[in-house]
């Protein structure tokens, strides 16, 4: 709670930050203003006054927060298009490519980690080590790029469409049955999920190992196994819960930087999420919308990170009690 | 009668990269049913790794051979699944470190339990219940309440009880404990071996007691095995190893160890050098180069052991004819000491913030770290500063040189007082007041060489001039290190030299008062004895004043000339060290001096013990009146009108005559030695 505190004027300046930041990069009028025949002055000043662009930017930012506050999140430069429906439609969208990717990394890492540090200086932890650091070298976009390509090569090879490469869901997707649309999102969700899963588990997966290793090697696994418990039930018992620890630290930090992945991944797979929302928003200095969905970014970190706290609690007594 | 357990040439070794490490090598003994058994020897001797191989708990890459019979049985090339059903059932361990053996996210109650349920079939509640049983058993109070605790509410020895009560949930047949209470204050361990104790009357199990503590092993086993080196180099009966000793290590060892029960005027006598690298072992007895009596066969064979007396063996090609260890000579008796204090303290007192977890983090109390202390220290004389961990004298040592601001008080050296002085006022005064660390790992920087380490000092306060090396070469001689390794790395050394590395750096700026802060706590006895006889050298030779601050009562009592025992921020009691330590009249001075233990297994187990109960009181709420009325083992015996006073006011420090003063309203004399 004291965190979720501490978090709103976090946010607030770091709103204010990029509001200002937006408005100043440039006119969002300029291209009314450049129209070849220009634009009648009246329809310059209507969209003055719509936007608000003659007040100063604090009053600005004031109005806009304040419509936040209230659900509204302000005009787009483009009259006709809603910012909150939008962004309510991207979240929803990117939301599910990032919790998939974020459970799947966790569950990769889990393992291989696991795995790696129990068999420590085994053929397959040198296998695990090496397939991670591969992971671990390489930038996401490329690896999305080559998955992709490789879908589409698979694709035209067998003649048939096993991979979705492109969009986050399939042409008339609005008049499939409610299981087709189901699977038709799975399916155009596995080559995305994958680039950005793959990404992600290298490096936690690392955590999870020397993490696992430390376990393995302190006091109380040692008196566990002088009782007498059989080796499976130390690891189980003793070894994943406090070894689980330090890596729901890792995920809560990291949140952000996928978010950023997810972006992206989008790009390259041609879906309409949170990504395209910002670069449009962006390319038109469309502060309004570009400030409502960092406003919104911030708070899925923060929610986050406010996960992350309760499971700590659930994790480790040390804390509960604190 | 087939002995409990029978170990057979056991061998175990370790690939590293410098070559194969032979941690045990050809190890043979026995244990009886119902006996306890000793095994002593200094850090990598072998000690662990023995009864780590007889669990069967060794490391994967650990290569062992040989034989391990429990009750007949052979353990060795069993499967690890075949081994846990022995584990815990029939032999039990118990380990050092009572803060990281425990699962800090289960409570301990369901730790106890998992130890039943692993070799029971028994309902949950059944379990728990046992588990409540065996709080009970080891004395811990409201079991019921504490099997719900979690390991980080509980203290040191509380824990390490918990683990006693594991050990002994399945009654076994052998316990081993390794340095059960190496860890923990005097006053706790005699609470834990008290624990353990009742474990074996419970159980009847035969023990298996490791430690590095002599005075542990006289009053707690029947035989004795002393390990060096991967190797048994004795073994007899606990009587045969103190009184007759056979082999020159253990003699080393015995007459290196400062004892409490001694008056502290004669020399150790430390064993030279230090415990050889099992890694390039010489082709003879390992011990030749420390060894007084070596001759020419000691460098070609390594001896077995032979028999030296009933029931005795000694690996020493003249074990019939060693008797004693040569003495170092005592200095001629230095001139009476001038008693003028150089360093005053008055009313000294220290508090941290305890602040609270909001996001204004107010200061919701105070640690009472050291509360109105005073004391002289007198010129060419060491004041001895002992107490448990948390009792505030590390705390009191760092405020007395200004390390950290005193809350109230004033220190005086040389008619000014320290306290008010800035950290720039400070440093002139510096180089007369210098401090020696307790750890000599964390203490020296690691990307420094010796030589640019000790002649740190000398070059912040200008000092190091055209003559800095020969200062620096000087120095490394004066604390008995080769000139020649200055340009060595601190990691290149082991415990003892860099503990006199520390020291050489504290000397550079020719200090007139040293505040010694557990100098030699971190060091094996063998060690700690050339350690302490250099610190009592240099203060001859160079009339230092020393504040010796430690938790050993036995190197206090031989290296002090007066003794301050602090309890919870307060000194309770301070007297001339024979005084104290024959006429202790505080009942924590008296409780202390009980709990330490005598290498002497006669005395020891004729000595009557007085045992503290519960743990130290938190330091921000410290009891009204006299701090330690809580574990009073007198306050009990009072009246209501007497208690009344110990609750209500503060003894104060009232002299009984040749400077011996004790704050007790109730002091009384006792001779525990």
């Amino acid at each position: 709670m004291r965190r979720l505190l501490a978090a709103i004027p976090v946010l607030i300046v770091a709103s204010f930050l990029s509001y200002a930041l937006v408005a100043l990069s440039g006119d969002p009028l300029e291209p009314l203003k450049l129209r070849n025949p220009p634009a009648p002055q009246r329809t310059i000043d209507l969209e003055t006054e719509r936007l608000g662009l003659d007040d100063n930017i604090v009053v600005r930012y004031g109005h806009w927060l304040g419509g936040v506050l209230h659900g509204d999140f302000g005009e787009s430069v483009q009259s006709t298009y809603d910012i909150g429906a939008n962004l309510t439609r991207a979240t929803t969208v990117t939301l599910r490519l990032v919790v998939v990717a974020i459970l799947l990394a966790l569950v990769l890492a889990v393992l291989t980690g696991v795995v790696g540090a129990v068999r420590q200086y085994s053929k397959s932890d040198y296998a695990l080590t090496f397939t991670g650091f591969v992971f671990l070298a390489m930038p996401l976009f490329w690896v999305a790029i080559v998955l992709k390509d490789l879908a589409v090569r698979y694709n035209k090879a067998t003649g048939t469409t096993v991979f979705f490469t492109i969009g986050e869901t399939s042409q008339g997707y609005s008049g499939m049955s409610p299981g087709a649309k189901l699977a038709d999102v799975a399916g155009h969700l596995v080559l995305p999920t994958l680039a950005l899963a793959l990404i992600t588990y290298a490096a936690w997966s690392r955590y999870q190992r020397s993490a696992v290793l430390e376990v393995l090697n302190s006091d109380y696994v040692r008196l566990a196994r002088a009782k007498g418990l059989p080796w499976r039930k130390v690891l189980t018992r003793h070894v994943l819960r406090t070894a689980l620890i330090p890596l729901v630290t890792v995920t809560a930090l990291d949140v952000a930087g996928i978010l950023g992945g997810a972006v992206i991944t989008e790009t390259v797979f041609n879906w309409n999420g949170l990504g395209r929302m910002l670069l449009t928003g962006v390319a038109r200095a469309d502060t309004d919308a570009v400030a409502s969905w960092l406003l919104l970014a911030g708070l899925v970190v923060i929610v986050c990170n406010l996960i992350a706290d309760a499971l700590y609690a659930v994790l480790d007594p040390r804390i509960r009690h604190e | 009668m087939t002995a409990l357990l029978q170990v057979e040439d056991l061998t175990v070794e370790f690939p590293t990269e410098d070559g194969v490490l032979p941690a045990v090598r050809g190890v043979s003994y026995e244990v009886g049913r119902g006996e306890s058994v000793g095994i002593v020897g200094e850090s990598g001797s072998g000690k662990s790794v023995t009864s780590l191989a007889v669990m069967g708990l060794l490391p994967r890459n650990a290569r062992v051979s040989g034989s391990v019979r429990l009750l007949g049985e052979e353990l060795l090339g069993r499967t690890d699944a075949e081994l846990s059903k022995i584990r815990g059932r029939t032999v039990a361990m118990i380990f050092q470190d009572p803060l990281t053996s425990l699962n800090p996210v289960h409570t301990v109650g369901a730790q106890i339990a998992e130890a039943v349920l692993a070799h029971r079939d028994v309902p949950r509640q059944v379990a728990m219940r046992r588990a409540t049983e065996l709080l009970e058993i080891v004395g811990i109070p409201f079991p019921a309440l504490r099997a719900k605790n979690y390991p980080h509410e509980l203290s040191g020895g509380m824990r390490q009880r918990i683990v006693i009560a594991i050990a002994m949930a399945n009654d076994p047949e052998l316990i081993i404990a390794d340095e059960p209470t190496t860890a923990l204050d005097v006053t706790v361990q005699a609470q834990v071996l008290e624990a353990l104790e009742a474990a074996r009357r419970e159980t009847g199990a035969s023990l298996v007691l490791i430690t590095h503590d002599l005075g542990v092993i006289a009053g707690h086993t029947d035989r004795v095995n002393v390990m060096y080196a991967g190797k048994l180099v004795e073994t007899g009966t606990v009587d045969g190893i103190f009184y007759r000793p056979r082999m020159p290590y253990t003699l080393g060892l015995l007459s290196s160890l400062p004892r409490i029960d001694e008056s502290g005027r004669q020399r150790l006598t430390p064993i030279t050098g230090s415990p050889p690298s099992l890694l390039t072992l010489p082709a003879g007895c390992p011990f030749v180069p420390r060894c007084p009596r070596a001759e020419s066969i000691c460098s070609t064979t390594e001896p077995p052991l032979l028999p030296a007396g009933p029931g005795h063996f000694a690996a020493c090609h003249f074990h019939d004819s060693v008797t004693s260890f040569p003495a170092p000579e005592t200095p001629a008796s230095v001139a009476p000491r001038p008693s003028d204090p150089i360093l005053s303290v008055r009313g000294l007192v220290k508090h941290f913030p305890v602040r609270s977890r909001g996001v204004l983090r107010r200061r919701i109390g105070d640690v009472h770290a050291v509360c109105d202390v005073s004391f002289d220290i007198l010129t060419h004389e060491t004041l001895g500063l002992v107490g448990e961990s948390g009792c505030g004298k590390t705390t009191t040592g760092r405020v007395l040189l200004n390390l950290e601001p005193a809350t109230a008080g004033s220190v005086h050296f040389q008619r000014r007082d320290l306290v008010p002085l800035s950290r720039a006022r400070m440093r002139p005064l510096r180089k007369d007041l210098q401090i020696v660390f307790q750890d000599p790992y964390a203490s020296l920087d690691p990307r420094m060489t010796v030589n640019e380490i000790i002649a740190e000092p000398l070059r912040i306060h200008g000092r190091y001039g055209s003559d800095g090396r020969a200062q620096v070469r000087s120095l490394l001689k004066t604390v008995g290190l080769d000139v020649e390794h200055g340009n060595r790395y601190a990691h290149e050394f082991s415990g003892g030299q860099r503990q006199r590395i520390g020291i050489a750096r504290a000397l550079a700026l020719r200090p007139r008062v040293l505040v010694l802060d557990e100098p030699v706590s971190a060091l094996d006895v063998s060690i700690q004895a050339g350690v302490v006889n250099l610190l009592e050298d240099l203060q001859d030779e160079l009339g230092l004043s020393y504040l010796f601050i430690s938790h050993d009562l036995s190197v206090v009592r031989h290296i002090a000339d007066r003794v301050a025992v602090m309890y919870l921020g307060r000194i309770v009691e301070t007297a001339p060290v024979d005084e104290l330590f024959l006429r202790a009249a505080h009942p924590y001075t008296q409780a202390l001096i009980s709990a330490i233990p005598v290498p002497d297994p006669h005395k020891e187990r004729a000595r009557e013990r007085i045992i503290l109960t519960g743990d130290v009181p938190s330091p921000v709420a410290p009891p009204s009146g006299c701090r330690f009325r809580t574990r009073c083992p007198k306050f009990p015996t009072l009246t209501d009108k007497e208690q009344r006073l110990c609750i209500s006011d503060v003894p104060a420090l009232v002299d009984h005559g040749e400077g011996h003063r004790t704050a007790c309203h109730y002091a009384e004399a006792l001779t525990l030695i």
